[in-house]
């Protein structure tokens, strides 16, 4: 039972260091990023890159992550998003495009991924790193599991604090909130956009690395798998609401994990995603979702 | 994408000349010959072929160049391309030459359909070289079978594939070697074991749920527990764990290939230590991630480079040397074969018309022959080899002797 919980709670991490980021952006300025999976994974195939021709330990590993996760991330909304975003004639549209031209980025440096690895998946076996199990009697956890658990809940409540009580955070909220107010308040909307994509990328980059020291390796393919359950753990969780994310997550991954436990397996995900959406029956915006206001 | 392949093109010989090219032709083009492409083919082979063949014979090759299946893509384009190379030194179709108009589908079911169809709509194709993907191939099957379009599969386990007379395929169900790891099991003392496959493959479904329990009757062993994951499944926490609770003598793992590594990993990282059994998915490099963390997982395969068979050396040798050292794995040998049936089938037809060829290929296929796999043989239009048990070691795929 408590491994099962323990499984249940990492599994909900993995879910939650990848929608955090995802999260951040559509729940502040907007923008739902479908290239938030390639960015993933091109960050943590840069990190195998790297850490063949030098050993590199676990730290440095998740700083390129990071890096690249950002600079890919800032490119994307500087070459891609912004221009969508100046061109478009309203709002609604705009958010359309981005959708569309995310799911378009998303491919290139898929592309690049699968034409290098030939779809095969990469580890970190060069690494100094080396994960480590534990047998604590009634159960078993490894050193990258402990990792990837205080990683995303404490990056939870890091930019759960930032968003609520840091200045630029409830500038960010703002533009949620009204974008067009928060600029006549006096708020750069383009330079906190960038902040947010930057953030948002580097939080995929560490999602990436840490993502395939727990697995041990991953595919090419991988940031699609994950892009579909951060979606869903966003939806159920409520956009917006950090707080919400990690709830949908944890759910999300509670259910799936009973499932696997109690039956044979196979209808996992589909009584998850049942659940999800009778639960959407009852909460639309979602379990700590915000109520939308409509003024007249 | 078109990567049109063209292996030259030799100018017809007259007079005695080439009275002399087809006595030499009989000697070293022979289906029994042991050159390159193996022996005991039931093509016409010899001298008569090509009398009835044009200089050029076109193929379309519709490979997964790109997307998640490139990886069988990529290296089933090399076999064909040293197939043609082979077949054409070794003068099989005559004088005439092949030409191999390789298209890219992208793992996408449309595009595949969309190029089996153009294939069909002109009349230079005499034949296709199918898709790996299963989606894929049961999109372009009724098609290539309604229009008599004579398509040879490579990969593409699932149902639905081979369908009537012009659909044939060259890589062998697991199902149908499988027994070798029942033998294994039985030789290791295995009297307890669990299975974990992916609920969203039909072939890893009739392993995990069919094969694998007829095994267990047939060699002795209980199946404990029979789980699913879903199709994308990227965390193996969960069932690892509960297949490390239950403590079987062996664990059989029905995934796709990139999942291997992950459920290797963290099954040995969830405490279990029993053997580890999985299927051919695991071959083609997909556990070098899991280096010696892998260590000791068998499976059995219809290919390993390795594998102590004349007409596989012959394969290996020649693979190694067009490209500069490298080992094939199973894609580029079944490709390889693939395009050899299809030449002889061709050879046998002595002639274009796609209804001949299809019947060529049935006779190519009701004799069999040696390839890369080792000895081919039919059953209808599936190809079946004796398949071979092999072992990760560390860094490399190797046979496992018997009674090791």
């Amino acid at each position: 039972m408590a491994q099962d919980v323990l499984n249940a709670l990492t599994l909900g991490s993995l879910y939650l260091l990848f929608a955090l980021g995802m999260s951040l952006a559509w729940g502040t300025i907007g923008i739902l990023n479908f290239a938030h999976g390639s960015i993933f994974v091109f960050a943590a195939f840069t990190a195998h890159l790297l850490v063949q021709e030098v050993p590199l330990p676990l730290p440095a590993m998740l700083a390129v992550g990071v890096l690249v996760g950002a600079v890919l991330s800032l490119l994307v909304q500087v070459l891609a998003f912004e221009p969508i975003q100046r061109r478009a004639t309203d709002h609604r549209k705009a958010e359309m495009q981005i959708l569309v031209g995310g799911i378009g980025i998303a491919i290139i440096p898929l592309a690049v991924a699968q034409y290098l690895t030939r779809s095969v998946p990469f580890g970190y076996s060069g690494s100094t790193f080396r994960v480590t199990t534990w047998d604590w009697g009634f159960v078993r956890v490894g050193n990258v599991q402990l990792v990837t658990l205080v990683a995303a809940f404490g990056l939870a409540a890091v930019i759960g604090w930032w968003l609520r009580a840091a200045r630029p955070g409830l500038a960010l909220r703002a533009i949620g909130v009204d974008a067009e107010v928060a600029s006549m308040m006096g708020v750069d909307r383009r330079r906190l956009a960038l902040l947010t994509m930057a953030v948002a990328g580097g939080l995929a980059g560490l999602a990436g690395v840490l993502l395939t020291y727990y697995l041990g390796s991953i595919a090419p393919e991988t940031g699609d798998a994950f892009l579909l359950k951060a979606f869903a753990a966003i939806i159920l969780g409520g956009v917006g609401s950090i707080a919400g994310v990690v709830l949908g997550a944890m759910v999300l991954a509670g259910i799936e994990t009973l499932v696997l436990v109690t039956t044979s397996g196979t209808w996992a995900p589909a009584i998850a995603f049942g659940v999800i959406f009778l639960m959407l029956l009852v909460r639309p915006n979602g379990l700590l979702g915000r109520q939308e206001v409509r003024r007249t | 994408m078109d990567t049109r392949v063209r292996t030259g093109r030799r100018r017809a010989l007259s007079g005695a000349g080439a009275l002399l090219l087809a006595a030499g032709l009989v000697a070293c083009t022979s289906p029994g010959s042991d050159s390159s492409g193996g022996s005991g083919s039931g093509g016409a082979g010899g001298g008569g072929g090509g009398e009835g063949l044009p200089d050029t014979v076109r193929v379309m090759s519709i490979r997964a160049l790109t997307g998640p299946v490139s990886f069988a893509g990529l290296n089933a384009q090399k076999g064909i391309d040293l197939a043609v190379e082979q077949i054409e030194a070794d003068g099989l179709l005559g004088e005439t030459t092949i030409e191999v108009d390789s298209r890219d589908s992208a793992t996408s079911p449309q595009e595949a359909a969309s190029f089996a169809s153009q294939a069909i709509a002109d009349p230079g194709y005499v034949a296709i070289i199918g898709p790996e993907a299963s989606a894929q191939a049961t999109a372009v099957s009724p098609i290539v079978d309604q229009q008599g379009m004579p398509t040879v599969y490579v990969q593409a386990g699932s149902e639905g594939v081979v369908i009537g007379d012009y659909t044939f395929r060259i890589t062998p169900p697991a199902a149908s070697y499988f027994d070798l790891a029942g033998e294994y099991a039985e030789q290791q003392g295995v009297t307890t074991a669990s299975v974990l496959f992916n609920s969203g493959n039909p072939t890893l479904v009739q392993l995990g749920q069919e094969v694998v329990p007829e095994l267990a009757s047939e060699h002795g062993f209980e199946v404990l527990s029979t789980g699913g994951v879903e199709a994308t499944q990227q965390d193996f926490t969960t069932p690892a764990s509960s297949i490390a609770g239950e403590g079987p003598d062996a664990a059989f793992l029905m995934v796709q290939g990139p999942q291997y590594p992950v459920a290797i990993t963290q099954l040995r990282q969830a405490g279990y230590d029993g053997e580890l059994i999985g299927m051919s998915a695991a071959g083609a490099g997909n556990l070098s991630s899991a280096g010696e963390g892998a260590a000791g997982f068998v499976w059995p395969t219809n290919f390993t480079a390795d594998q102590d068979v004349e007409s596989t050396r012959t394969f290996v040798e020649a693979y190694r040397e067009k490209y500069d050292g490298e080992a094939p794995n199973n894609y580029a040998a079944e490709a390889y074969d693939a395009m050899w049936f299809l030449a002889r089938g061709i050879a046998e037809a002595d002639s274009t018309d796609r209804t001949a060829v299809q019947e060529g290929l049935a006779t190519v296929a009701g004799e069999g022959f040696d390839g890369a796999q080792g000895e081919i043989t039919f059953e209808g239009n599936d190809a079946r080899v004796p398949g071979v048990l092999v072992r990760w070691d560390g860094t490399a795929e190797v046979p496992v002797e018997a009674g090791s």
